[in-house]
């Protein structure tokens, strides 16, 4: 059995793959990857890749659900069968797929100045071709870099972060330990919840766009893990931010030096 | 088109981050390929107080604290390292070696590698477990070091390189980084000691300038050296030298795949290997593809397998098939004459006796024709998993004189009897010749006949009361340590002075009924200090009764989750010796705040019926409560009061109340198929040490006001039960007993209707218990409950489960006739009841203290299983502790009996139980113990001390014994006769019966 977080974690203070708690894993991003769709980027959080291209805004194809004010986000998820360590034949309506879908859509429904679009539809298209925990997460993020590089209009950028808890035993009278960016083995262990922010105006605090949890763990009491986790989370969505800035950035630059 | 890579050389971080690519396969046979990312860091700290440079880069948790250095900065030295040292032990040397590093006077200052934690976890989850518990503790200040995530001593492996030459090359490249760390850092740094046994990796240490030693080495430069040697593992020394030598003993394992394939197919199966009480050469495996268990016979088939571990066995072709032994078998009476230190010259696995022994059975098997009879036999083909423990036993008499501090190599021969012999090698003999030692075995290799251990420890002389009661509690896997300062600071802070508090606005009184005006009694066995349960009864108005049972109320002072509440859920249940209590909860709690005594306010849960005169519940309900009680009754004493004609109070009335429902509710029981069951009960008077101790012994008594309190705890149980129940319907804590299947009873029946013509029916409890009515012989009023005896030994053991494990039809209990059952009445010594109180509390919407996070664990059926298993094996053994008990102190008194008047001999009767080819088995009510007769203690008449022969009758079950030449005047034993036992205890000269004082008995006439 490989060695676990909780039993050594309080005496090295190291998770299992050598961070702190407050490291995030490698994060590489690129945007305008392929050229055949409005937006798109590759992102990758430690060994999690995910390619997304995102459609859009264009006329809706479906008439009944054309909005008469608004555009429609809709995303499709599509996880690689190679992208896990078994090979895992795709289920068809996959019932978690289809709540991630419905989780990116909505997140970005209300992100984005879908006002400017009436009538029309965005279609983000997520394919994770690896993955090492964080699904959501880096979904959101990928999502929000091709959402940029296809050029719709949005107030910041909504950056997402998992954060976990990393704690003894039930009983609430230790202080919480939280982590962040939970990788697999991670996941499978320990309490976590997916966060995701979008920055506000200068000045002001950054707000809460997506939450999930699915894991059990004690919201209340004098050492709530909850708000520890969610602390963490918001302050990591922050570092997340800045570097999807930089690849913005710099990918801003190479275009302008290009245009010369 | 823009290509997908990534660009690792522009990342400025890339160097730090290294991965983990390894191939796993399962144990479906399923593989995968797992690919982890490690990310290399600089700031992870030496540790050690001298370091300040690491203690300035030190990181704090996300509570801003920084852990405390671990190392000292004045370590130990040896005589090898006077200036001080660290260990660096990796981990076959944790593997071997767990005992010593657990010794509280050496073995300080040690750094567990990364690698070698994980390597041990993989290898054995107890002894990783053990480590924690060593790196937590902060006097042995063990340092658990992450060099995989260290970028100065991480360690890649190389092509071709083995996995286990790359964790030796890790831990040599960590301890030449500490070496030279410390030397930057201090002057004089402490000397960094590699443990390993392994030779090339000592090699390899000493050419990179490492300081490597064995462990063996090392524990010979200590203090106290010829102690701890001992504690040195003999496996550890087999890995080092002596390759498997010439002569193999025992045939080889197959392959995992082969095993992993075999029991796939079916041609092989796996199954918990069980050794004979009788007969140490007979072992039986039971397994799921059969009925009937499979026979393992001799040592060859059994293979090195000892007695509980699982294993994989092969069946043997049909002309093998043997009927099972009828022999009693002792290894010390057949093999007393080994000699440890000749392993070598030995010929074969089997001694010449043993195949004597064996040859008589396949004779027996082939002459009766009874291929009927005969059963499948196999072969033990491979091992899933040891169940190698600490083992209680004592050292065999030496042959040969040891002298001085030579190692000399000794067989310990642990108490129980199904175990054999450990060859250990000690320093020490004469020291621990005569005393209860602990030890544990390392290995069992092809080449050796006996399993090799180590020493641990010595418990202290034979015979004393206090080793023999470690020896114990120990073979019984029972925690008698006090309880921890963690626990008793869960006690209530007031301790004894502690009271109902008066005003009864006080949050203590939430919820509860005041019944301090009710004349409630409790009625327990004399001199009992926990008491649990208290009874009342009065009439209603409408002519019906309100009974009440009142039981205290721990749950209010153990809340759930909390240091006191674990150790009692790891304890389980109060395990009663004859002169000793190991409690359950913390004295304080047990004999005083919770416990109902007599004339003082107590907490309490009461359920409270009312019932007709003739014993029908109309309703019950359920109520936290405060009690006073009125008076604690021993049995006798309750039984006075009701006997007595004067006494008219109303308390006395009370009782008679309860005692005539407690007929009535008995006599349905029994109606609805009730099993009256007996076990061998006596009771032990054991503090007066001045009176003839032999009438100490006595059989308990049963009076009707013991069978008063029975009837109304069972009828809270069921009560309760079926209130939880329909609360929890997946989690709550019940207690069931298994309908034992009809083949349990065959042998019984079998021979009850050739002896005595009777039949069993066993088709239902009812059936049964009318059919076990019928079994009397009207010569001999003991038949009836020697057949109960035996019967009960047929049925399976009741136990606890959560009602989502079994379906609804199964929760029946067969012993009472109840459909739903629990354990509600005695949380004071049971943990089953603590939880079910708290299941209770919460059914009925109980909102005082301690509920609040009761709720999420009541719920949880993964940890409640967990929990019911724990608590079914603990309760075993405290029977299995409580009966071995009371074994040891009938041999005491009958010893002290005999000392003080020698000759008198104590002539009782006896009743036979079993009879085998060579003995028979005698049970003898009046103590309470069975013991073996051999042919050399039936007396005969015109004795002669020739060898003793006998004629046995499989099917008749007589034995019949004569000596050699002389038939007639032989002497014939059949089953179930009462025969004349003289009985007497003797120190017998095989190490195993040795303190344990095995009770001789002798047949006297017929």
């Amino acid at each position: 059995m490989p060695l676990d977080t909780i039993s050594t974690y309080a005496q090295t203070l190291l998770r299992q793959d050598g961070r702190r708690w407050n490291e995030l894993r490698r994060i590489t991003a690129s945007i305008s990857t392929q050229p055949s769709s409005d937006g798109s980027s590759l992102l990758t959080m430690g060994n999690t890749m995910v390619l997304c291209t995102v459609t859009g805004p264009r006329e809706g194809n479906r008439r009944g659900q054309r909005d008469n004010t608004n555009a429609t986000v809709e995303t499709e998820i599509n996880v690689a069968s190679f992208a896990q360590m078994d090979r895992r034949r795709r289920v068809r309506n996959d019932k978690r797929i289809q709540e991630l879908q419905s989780t990116v859509s909505s997140a970005f429904q209300s992100h984005l100045f879908t006002h400017l679009y009436p009538r029309s539809t965005i279609s983000i298209s997520l394919h994770v071709l690896s993955l090492d925990g964080a699904l959501l997460v880096a979904c959101l993020n990928a999502a929000s870099l091709a959402l940029v590089d296809a050029g719709i209009p949005m107030p910041s950028i909504l950056a997402a972060i998992s954060s976990g808890s990393v704690t003894p035993t039930d009983d609430s009278s230790t202080r919480p330990e939280p982590i962040l960016d939970l990788n697999n083995v991670e996941e499978q262990e320990l309490p976590f919840l997916s966060i995701a922010t979008v920055s506000g105006h200068p000045g002001s605090e950054d707000k809460v766009s997506v939450l999930t949890m699915e894991s059990r763990c004690q919201i209340g009491g004098a050492n709530s893990k909850l708000e520890s986790m969610m602390a963490t989370g918001v302050d990591g969505c922050k570092q997340v931010r800045r570097k999807m800035e930089d690849v913005i950035r710099k990918h801003g630059a190479k275009v302008l030096q290009g245009r010369k | 088109m823009k290509s997908l890579k990534r660009g690792l050389a522009a990342d400025p971080n890339a160097v730090n981050i290294s991965s983990k690519v390894f191939i796993r396969s399962a144990k479906s046979g399923r593989v995968q390929k797992v690919v982890r990312e490690q990310y290399l860091r600089k700031d992870i700290p030496c540790s050690s107080l001298l370091c300040s440079a690491c203690a300035s880069t030190a990181v704090a948790d996300a509570n801003g604290v920084v852990p405390k250095f671990v190392l000292s900065k004045r370590p130990a030295g040896t005589k090898a390292f006077p200036d001080g040292h660290y260990l660096i032990p990796d981990t076959n040397v944790l593997l071997s070696g767990m005992d010593l590093f657990e010794e509280s006077g050496h073995f300080h200052d040690v750094v567990i590698l990364q690698t070698v934690l994980e390597e041990l976890k993989n290898r054995s989850l107890p002894l990783y477990n053990r480590l924690m518990a060593l790196t937590r503790s902060e006097d042995k200040r063990f340092y658990l070091f992450f060099n995989e995530f260290r970028s100065d001593t991480a360690v890649r492996r190389a092509d071709g390189e083995s996995i286990n030459d790359r964790n030796d090359r890790s831990v040599r490249k960590a301890a030449a980084w500490y070496t030279s760390h410390l030397a930057r850092v201090t002057k004089k740094p402490p000397v960094i000691v590699v443990l390993t046994n392994d030779q090339e990796n000592r090699r390899k240490s000493k050419k990179e300038g490492i300081n490597a030693l064995s462990l063996r080495q090392y524990v010979e430069g200590l203090d106290d050296a010829d102690r701890l040697l001992d504690m040195v593992s003999q496996g550890a020394e087999g890995q080092e030298g002596r390759a498997l030598q010439g002569e193999l003993f025992y045939p080889e394992y197959y392959s995992m795949t082969r095993i992993m394939t075999g029991i796939k197919a079916g041609t092989l199966h796996q199954g918990v290997f069980n050794v004979s009480p009788y007969n140490y050469l007979e072992g039986t495996v039971k397994v799921p593809a059969f009925d009937k268990p499979l026979l393992v016979l001799g040592r060859e088939a059994s293979n090195r397998s000892i007695s509980g571990d699982v294993v994989v066995v092969e069946i043997l072709p049909k002309d093998q098939w043997k009927v099972p032994s009828t022999q009693i078998l002792d290894e010390d009476t057949v093999n007393q004459n080994d000699n440890p230190d000749n392993e070598e010259q030995e010929e074969s696995v089997i001694t010449e006796n043993e195949k004597r022994a064996l040859q008589e059975d396949v004779r027996r098997a082939h002459s009766a024709g009874a291929d009927t009879r005969a059963q499948p036999t196999c072969r033990v083909v491979g091992i899933m998993k040891r169940n190698w423990r600490q083992l209680v036993g004592t050292i065999d008499n030496v042959s040969g004189s040891a002298t001085g501090n030579r190692q000399t190599t000794v067989f310990l021969v642990p108490m129980d009897k199904r175990i054999p012999k450990i060859r250990i090698r000690t320093r020490q003999v004469e020291e621990l010749i005569g005393k209860r030692i602990v030890a544990t075995i390392d290995s069992w290799d092809r080449d050796t006949r006996y399993p090799v251990g180590h020493y641990i420890r010595s418990l202290g002389e034979l015979e004393t009361k206090e080793a023999e009661t470690e020896a114990l509690l120990l073979e019984y896997d029972v925690q008698y340590r006090p309880f921890p300062k963690a626990v008793l600071d869960c006690l209530p802070s007031e301790g004894h002075n502690w009271k109902v508090p008066t005003d009864t606005s006080d949050p203590g009184w939430q919820g509860r009924r005041d019944l301090r005006n009710i004349l409630v009694c409790s009625i327990d066995p004399p001199g009992c200090q926990d008491i649990d349960d208290a009874l009342h009864a009065r009439p209603l108005p409408n002519g019906n009764f309100e009974v009440g049972v009142h039981i205290a109320d721990v749950s209010n002072f153990v809340k759930p989750n909390n240091p006191m509440d674990a150790e009692a859920s790891s304890r389980g249940t109060t395990v009663y010796l004859v002169d000793k209590r190991i409690d359950m909860l913390p004295m304080l709690l047990g004999t005083d705040l919770c416990s109902l005594k007599p004339h003082v306010e107590r907490y309490a849960f009461s359920t409270l019926w009312e019932v007709t005169p003739d014993a029908e519940v109309v309703s019950a309900s359920f109520t936290k409560s405060v009690i006073r009680s009125r008076e604690g009754f021993s049995y006798e004493q309750a039984q006075k009061r009701i006997d007595d004609p004067t006494a008219t109070d109303e308390l006395t009335q009370s009782m008679r109340t309860l005692l005539s429902l407690s007929q009535k509710l008995r006599q349905k029981r029994m109606d609805a198929g009730a099993l009256n069951l007996s076990s061998p009960e006596v009771r032990i008077e054991a503090d007066n040490e001045s009176s003839d101790s032999l009438a100490d012994v006595k059989t308990k008594a049963q009076l009707a006001t013991n069978s008063l309190v029975e009837e109304f705890m069972l009828l809270a149980n069921i009560t309760v039960a079926r209130k939880i129940e329909s609360v929890f319907p997946q989690t709550a804590l019940l207690r069931r007993h298994a309908s034992p299947p009809a083949s349990n009873f065959a042998d019984l029946s079998d021979q009850l209707k050739r002896m005595r013509g009777f039949e069993l029916d066993v088709s239902s409890s009812k059936a049964l218990a009318d059919s076990l009515d019928q079994c009397v012989d009207p010569t001999h009023p003991f038949f009836n409950t020697l057949i109960r005896i035996m019967a009960t030994r047929c049925m399976t053991s009741a136990e606890y489960f959560c009602s989502g494990s079994h379906a609804a039809p199964e929760f029946r209990h067969y012993g009472l006739a109840s459909e739903i059952y629990t354990h509600f009445t005695s949380p004071i010594r049971r943990y089953a009841d603590l939880l079910v109180h708290r299941q209770l509390a919460y059914a009925i919407g109980y909102e005082g203290g301690g509920n609040e996070i009761a709720d999420e664990s009541l719920r949880n059926k993964g940890k409640l299983e967990r929990v019911c298993q724990n608590l079914n094996f603990r309760h075993r053994n405290a029977q299995l502790a409580g009966r071995a008990s009371i074994e040891y102190y009938v041999g005491q008194a009958l010893k002290a009996r005999a000392e003080k008047t020698p000759g008198a001999a104590i002539d009782v009767e006896g009743y036979v139980m079993r009879v085998f080819e060579n003995g028979i088995v005698v049970f003898v009510p009046q103590f309470g113990i069975e013991g073996l007769v051999r042919l050399e203690d039936f007396q005969l008449k015109n004795d002669e001390a020739a060898k003793r022969e006998s004629i046995f009758d499989a099917d008749g079950y007589t034995l019949t014994v004569f000596e050699k030449g002389r038939e007639q005047q032989g002497v014939t034993v059949e089953l179930f006769q009462q025969l004349k036992v003289r009985v007497s205890s003797e120190e017998k000269s095989g190490a195993r019966e040795k303190g344990k004082r095995r009770v001789r008995i002798v047949v006297l006439s017929v």
